[in-house]
């Protein structure tokens, strides 16, 4: 798919763009990973190509160089030629992540309102509990609260209070401001600063006024970052974090971006060096906030899934990514995705428009033991993560896991584990199967089975919960399964959600880096209101229009005229008093009285659809809680490559091993899967190999190559 | 041991956990209460035909232990009139059956399959309106509204309008409460049509024969789980004071721990209430599973095979098993002081069993109880009714362990994931603008560790002309927390009153750009001045812009104080957990004018300090006996050991060897006691009214270091020196009876 327009990026006018979009027909999509950095290339011709690198922690510039030199030998050209053939990078990574993981930043001072000074470290209670799984959760007197971002000490409260509505209740005074900053800056040292004050999202004069008190004493001096301008959302815990978490990755990932852009126009790059964020979208360097950075390698792994899903014609799919220690589940309806309300990070919730994906841990890590007292085989939570790992990794472990059981049971081949880049001990794996399972009378391949099985239950008992706790089925979806681990598993757990078709794919080993290539500029401006229905249409109208003109002026600034940049507005409504609200998109017109009679109807019937007839009361008064406007500037995208269809012949397997599926040993066929053609179809049982992950196709099911070279299995028409 | 497939097994447990937690989905999404929705106050569960449960879910803890005894009873009194089939389902919220209160409504579900009864299911939450007198004024059942033994609002998979309209307009607002009751009935939907398409997956047979061994794997792991506890006696009393004065009451918990059981005995607990503080035998079952669950069965699935080893027995006509009619709207926060006692003995338990990862001191203290509480009425500035209750006490400190302090504002016993909401929500919905939401100084217990801190808060009454609030006669008691070895119950500050000001005033110093963050402060400051309202009122008038400072519960210290490090101490005071005066007094550390401890002045302090003890505890001059080292036979105590003498098993003191008797009594008749009235231990009287009762300090007779806190209140006629641990193995013969 090409869009229809040539859009200037990164400055309008600055260079003759068209001609440099011929000479420059490649675009690049970079996932700065904890162990490997991904890089897609796109062509013009909408072929992708892969390459990986180790990351390197210190500075991850030279991972990303690496991982480019090696795209570029793998089109036999040299990385400056590659540079000069690249339209544009777009880059995620983990640095602000990591920073936040490893508490690596600097020390954080925070200016708050006088008698809130403890809000981060009160952290609404219940962040005990946020970032912690279930299980974690369940002996409440082992948990402590991770250590708040700033120190109670580098908190300073200035008197100040706004209300609700925005009205100054009392006044700022500069002398508080001055001593405050003084303090902060000038004794504490402190190397960057939050300043959240009490419903500034409803009134920021009084952060304004900090600002240019800041700004006329510190300049540049300082790294700030304002709660209001981050978030204009009520809720000041989150909003807090927010503008720490910020402060806290802002001065690293601004200088790792600044480094990084520095290296690629060393050697040559004109092109634009943009920043993915976890919104769905890019943002050129100067117009991100580092906090927007963060999750920005599972919203690629999204923006993936919706570019296929529309090349394919899926309007309802079902995202699992499966690696070694987490799982991860994402909704693409209809190309869109929803936001997480106060998504978590580490153990901090903030307010971010981030792409909801939700982890339910459970991977190839996942620990199988036996339990004593009860005679059961349990399966999970815990994980030998990657150090030690399974047992077959030899590197300590003896527990065995998932994909321990896989090796046992041929599904893994150990010699041909990623490309065989880790040879695997299957002798390990066996004996560490076998003490768990041998108490329960069973032999290695027994107790490995029932391990798999066991994993499979329990990973679409929580996709299914997932799925039902966003109001819908899962049987009405297709499943996109990436991730190192996924395709050994999703045909299983398919079946048992009662899903019809699961895709794998060959760009499955740098999905997110592939889905960042495609993203589009993204800004998302989100603002908390109160109003009950019907409401003068004015007091919507402000609010959006102002939402979009603070918007189109990014835009401008990202290099789009304001005819380019598509604005798409949204509403939250609720049942007074209820906590819930459900989205709707708004009409591109100002609203008038009309179409707000419309949105409470809509509403109405949304809500019936998600929780069912005879939940709503038709009397009710209804209620505008939020307001959201996203603007996307489009950028050019190649076509992804489809070849013809060659399927007259069937697959040849390039080798038969003993593979042990549906309770019983066979001769299985194995595929590779880079020697299959479009059209051809592969019947299970059989295996699909790769460098980078292996597909089951379990018995009674088959597997068609589709033109673009992914995987599509047929789930259905298959007893459990 | 039911021996079944164990692969299998493993897949239909998860399932049946997870179609729990669909119903829990499609109740909270059908529900409009917030403590639902957001405070996770809702629980799904599972029973077998003859209402054993099988498996609760995640949610609220409170709920699920006793429904099974409400289906039990519901087979007994109507199985065979009108009898139960296929597509019924039950309402109940009364509380002498299943629950604490009226609030606590559950809708059970029997499931049939091949024609027959094969198990139940129930979904129970919080509702916020029941009808009947406002909070804090019931003296009767009668009076607290809505209170159904069974009812079907379904029948034979009809909905019964004629049902629900009769239960919901018993309510104040009987649109949400029909949304509540609607979504119990959506969440049983769910999950019974879920458990049928597992009889079709797994077959009956299969499913019955798992639904048993469920319940048996609960009950050998509760089993394991004792037999590696030492066996013996503890004991412990929490106090709490009444509605409608301030007198005291107590709950007196004797838990005795022998091979693979443990029981408990509540005799020598206050009489009931003539107000709403009373629990229903239900409730307190309910309560001591809850407590026990958080504390000792935490990794147990909860199925009714977990209280298999567990003997509860509570003397009727006591407010922990009042006779009906009594009021029993009070009965989560009677629970909070029970659950308190349970967990006190279970953690000395713990740690004589050295498990000292798993010992936590109390979550529920607070200094005194009274004043102003949380259970508002009349309209915000929208001109809508103010939501009833305000639950900053979900934001609780938890106690001390041996190992760290304990959690700041951490949460709540009754809900593991819960929290509470931000300031600017609040201000949303509420008529109030806050001035200060902090840490409360001086509120957690005092301790080598620290118990963890609740919050404090001071509002103003903004935008409301008729907005009132339950206030209650101040009770000077520490209510519900316990300290562990020489640890604090709670600490000694926080101001609960309504704060008369003068508008015009106010007005003015607020556009001054000032404003006070503390009761305290609004009273020393000249802002306000304490409000008391006239006795007998339950219920009083905050008046726009006044304002109201309260503050929650902290948790429980550990150890002696004098045993924090001074540098520790000093940052406590930098950020706001302690005041100086407080660091002076419990910790004996002296800070320099930049807040750094000063070394010297802290030695010289804490040495006056245990002289002051020893002077108070009427110590002889002359040094105690000590016994020579040698390996214990058990360390159950922070500060003491159990060593093997000539004259048999005696009380040693493990930092100086001292001599504290026979191990067969309790150590406190070997130690020093000092006994000090609760009004001079606080420095601030209470808003009005008197402090009741006395902290009881015991010391070791050699090195003074303190060993035990204990609340006692002489009024009550207890036992002061309760006989807190006794080991079974150093227990005498037991007497004849």
């Amino acid at each position: 798919m090409t869009t229809g327009h040539r859009v200037p990026l990164g400055g309008a006018g600055a260079r003759p763009r068209d001609e440099h979009e011929l000479r420059a027909p490649i675009i690049i999509g970079i996932d700065v990973g904890g162990t490997f950095t991904d890089v897609a290339l796109l062509d013009a011709a909408g072929h992708v190509r892969m390459a990986k690198a180790a990351t390197t922690p210190a500075d991850p510039t030279n991972g990303v160089l690496a991982a480019l030199e090696s795209g570029a030998s793998g089109l036999g050209i040299d990385l400056v030629e590659l540079l000069r053939r690249t339209r544009r990078i777009t880059h995620g990574s983990t640095i602000a992540t990591n920073a936040l993981l490893t508490r690596t930043g600097p020390v954080l001072g925070l200016v708050t309102t006088r008698g809130f000074e403890d809000t981060p470290a009160i952290m609404r209670a219940i962040g005990r509990v946020d970032g912690l799984s279930e299980e974690e959760v369940r002996h409440p007197a082992s948990l402590t609260k991770p250590v708040p971002l700033v120190a109670r000490t580098r908190t300073e409260g200035v008197f100040e209070r706004i209300d609700v509505r925005g009205t100054v209740v009392v006044p700022l005074r500069d002398g508080d401001v001055v001593r405050a900053l003084e303090r902060l800056i000038e004794t504490e040292g402190v190397g960057a600063l939050a300043v959240c004050l009490l419903n500034a999202w409803a009134n920021p004069v009084h952060e304004e006024r900090i600002a240019a008190l800041v700004d006329e004493r510190y300049g540049a001096r300082v790294y700030v970052s304002y709660g209001h301008r981050l978030a204009r959302v009520a809720g000041e815990y989150a909003r807090t974090n927010t503008a720490l978490v910020d402060a806290f990755v802002g001065p690293r990932v601004q200088r790792y971006l600044r480094g990084l852009e520095d290296e690629l126009r060393r050697r040559g790059f004109v092109g634009d060096v943009l920043a993915m964020q976890g919104n769905g979208g890019v943002a050129s360097a100067g117009q991100c906030s580092p906090v927007a950075t963060l999750q920005s390698g599972p919203a690629g792994g999204m923006l993936a899934a919706a570019h296929i899903a529309k090349t394919l014609g899926h309007d309802r799919v079902l995202t699992a990514d499966m690696g070694g220690t987490s799982f991860d589940v994402g909704l693409c309806i209809e190309g869109g995705w929803s936001y997480a309300d106060e998504p978590v990070f580490d153990r901090f919730r903030v307010q971010q428009p981030i792409i909801e994906v939700d982890s339910i841990g459970a991977g190839g890590g996942t620990i199988a033991r036996y339990e004593e007292a009860t005679a059961r085989l349990v399966v999970g939570p815990r994980s030998a993560g990657a150090d030690p790992g399974p047992a077959c990794y030899g590197a300590g472990g003896d527990e065995p896991t998932v994909t321990d059981a896989n090796v046992v049971l041929g599904v893994i081949d150990p010699r041909y584990f990623l490309g065989g880049a880790r040879a695997l001990d299957a002798t390990l794996a066996h004996r560490a199967v076998e003490r768990v399972a041998r108490p329960l009378g069973l032999d290695a391949t027994r107790g490995a089975d029932g391990i798999r099985r066991i994993i499979e239950g329990k990973m679409a008992d929580l996709i299914r919960r997932q799925v039902i706790r966003s109001g819908h089925l899962p049987e009405t979806f297709v499943l996109y399964a990436f991730g190192g681990a996924s395709g050994m598993h999703a045909a299983a757990f398919a079946r048992e959600l009662g899903i019809p078709r699961v895709y794998v794919f060959p760009t499955s080993a740098v999905f997110s880096a592939f889905g960042i290539a495609l993203a589009d500029v993204r800004h998302t401006r989100l603002r908390t209101v109160e109003h009950v229905l019907p409401v003068p249409p004015r007091l919507l109208n402000a609010p959006l229009d102002e939402l979009g003109a603070e918007l189109l002026e990014i835009m401008d600034r990202e290099g789009f005229a304001r005819t380019d940049a598509r604005l798409r507005r949204y509403a939250s409504l609720r049942y007074l008093r209820q906590t819930q609200a459900v989205e709707l998109e708004l009409p591109e017109a100002p609203l008038d009285a009309e179409a707000i009679a419309t949105l409470s109807r809509l509403f109405a019937q949304r809500y019936h659809a998600l929780y069912g007839t005879g939940a709503g009361d038709p009397d009710a008064l209804v209620e505008v809680s939020a307001l959201r406007v996203d603007a996307v500037g489009p950028v050019p995208k190649p076509a992804l490559a489809a070849a013809e269809l060659d399927g007259e012949a069937p697959p040849e397997p390039k080798a038969w091993r003993s593979v042990h599926l549906d309770g019983r040993p066979s001769q299985t066929p194995i595929y590779e899967w880079s020697g299959l053609r479009a059209g051809q179809r592969v019947g299970g049982p059989a295996v699909v190999e790769s460098a980078f992950t292996t597909v089951v196709v379990p018995a009674g099911m088959s597997a068609l190559v589709d033109r673009f070279g992914n995987l599509a299995i047929d789930a259905k028409g298959s007893a459990s | 041991m039911s021996v079944i497939d164990p692969v299998r097994y493993e897949i239909l447990r998860h399932r049946l956990w997870v179609i729990g937690e669909e119903g829990r989905a499609a109740l909270q999404r059908v529900s409009a209460s917030p403590i639902v929705v957001q405070g996770g106050e809702c629980m799904q569960s599972f029973y077998d035909a003859s209402g054993r449960m099988v498996l609760a879910c995640s949610g609220h803890l409170r709920f699920a232990a006793a429904t099974s005894d409400a289906i039990k009873l519901l087979i007994r009194e109507f199985g065979s009139s009108p009898g139960f089939h296929e597509g019924d389902q039950i309402f109940n919220n009364d509380p002498y059956v299943a629950g604490s209160h009226t609030y606590d409504q559950m809708v059970v579900m029997p499931i049939f399959a091949e024609r027959r009864l094969i198990g139940w299911t129930a979904s129970s939450s919080h509702t916020a309106d029941t009808g009947g007198l406002l909070r804090g004024t019931a003296t009767e059942i009668y009076h607290e509204g809505l209170r159904v033994r069974a009812l079907k609002v379904v029948e034979r998979g009809q909905f019964r309008d004629d049902v629900c309209k009769t239960i919901v307009e018993q309510c104040r607002d009987p649109y949400y409460v029909e949304l509540d009751l609607r979504s119990r009935v959506a969440a049983n939907n769910v999950s019974g049509a879920r458990v049928l398409r597992l009889v079709e997956q797994f077959g009956l047979e299969f499913v019955e024969a798992a639904m048993r061994k469920m319940i048996e794997d609960s009950e050998r792991l509760a089993r394991a789980k004792l037999r590696e506890l030492p066996d013996g006696t503890w004991r412990s009393r929490t106090y709490a004071t009444a509605m409608r004065s301030a007198r005291p009451f107590q709950v007196r918990c004797t838990m005795t721990k022998a091979r693979d059981e443990v029981s408990f005995d509540f005799a020598g607990t206050s009489p009931q209430q003539d107000d709403d503080q009373n629990s229903t035998l239900p409730s307190t079952l309910a309560h001591v599973a809850l407590a026990l669950t958080n504390m000792l069965f935490w990794d147990v699935p909860w199925s009714d095979g977990k209280m298999a080893p567990v003997r509860v027995s509570v003397p009727e006509g006591t407010f922990l098993n009042c006779r009906f009619p009594a009021a029993c709207g009070g009965a989560p926060r009677v629970g909070q002081i029970l659950v308190s006692a349970v967990t006190e003995c279970v953690a000395k338990m713990l740690y004589a069993a050295g498990r000292l990862e798993e010992v936590n001191a109390g979550w529920q203290g607070l200094w005194y109880q009274g004043g102003p509480g949380y259970f508002y009425g009349g309209t915000n500035a929208n001109g809508l009714p103010v939501a009833q209750g305000l639950y900053d006490i979900h934001g609780g400190g938890f106690g001390a362990t041996p190992l760290r302090d304990g959690v700041d504002t951490g949460g709540h016993a009754n809900i593991p994931a819960g929290g509470i909401s931000d300031v600017e929500r609040i201000e949303l919905s509420y008529p109030f603008l806050y001035f200060a939401r902090n840490h409360n100084p001086d509120g957690a217990g005092y301790g080598r560790h620290r118990g963890g801190a609740g919050s404090h808060r001071l509002y103003m009454v903004y935008g409301s002309s008729d907005l009132t609030v339950d206030f209650r006669p101040y009770g000077g008691i520490p209510n519900g927390g316990f300290g562990l070895f020489g640890g604090y119950p709670c600490g000694t500050g926080g101001m609960r009153a309504i704060l008369a000001t003068d508008p015009v005033a106010l007005a003015r110093r607020l556009a001054e750009g000032r404003y006070p963050t503390s009761g305290r402060e609004a009273v020393e400051g000249g802002w306000a001045t304490v409000h008391v309202p006239e006795a007998g009122r339950p219920r009083v008038a905050l008046p726009e812009r006044w304002l109201v400072s309260d503050f929650v519960q902290s948790g429980g210290g550990f150890g002696d104080p004098l045993e924090r490090e001074p540098e520790t101490v000093a940052r406590d005071v930098a950020s706001g957990f302690f005041t100086r005066d407080a660091a002076e007094r419990f910790f004996g550390v002296r800070l320099d004018r930049d807040g750094a401890a000063d070394l010297a002045a802290t030695d010289a302090l804490r040495d006056e300090t245990r002289a002051r003890r020893r002077r108070d505890a009427r110590a002889s001059a002359d040094a105690p006996a000590t016994l020579p080292p040698g390996d214990p036979l058990a360390t159950p105590h922070h500060s003491l050991e159990i060593v093997r003498a000539s004259a048999g098993a005696r009380w040693r003191c493990r930092r100086c060897g001292a001599d504290l008797g026979d191990a067969a009594a309790s150590y406190k008749r070997g130690a020093l006691r000092a006994i000090r009235p609760l009004g001079q231990v606080s420095d601030a009287p209470l808003p009005a009214g008197d402090f009741i009762g006395e902290l009881h300090e015991y010391y070791c007779p050699g090195c003074v270091a303190l060993l035990q806190v204990d609340v006692f209140c002489p009024t009550l006629g207890d036992d002061a020196m309760l006989h807190d641990i006794a080991l079974a193995m150093v227990a005498r013969a037991p007497q004849p009876a």
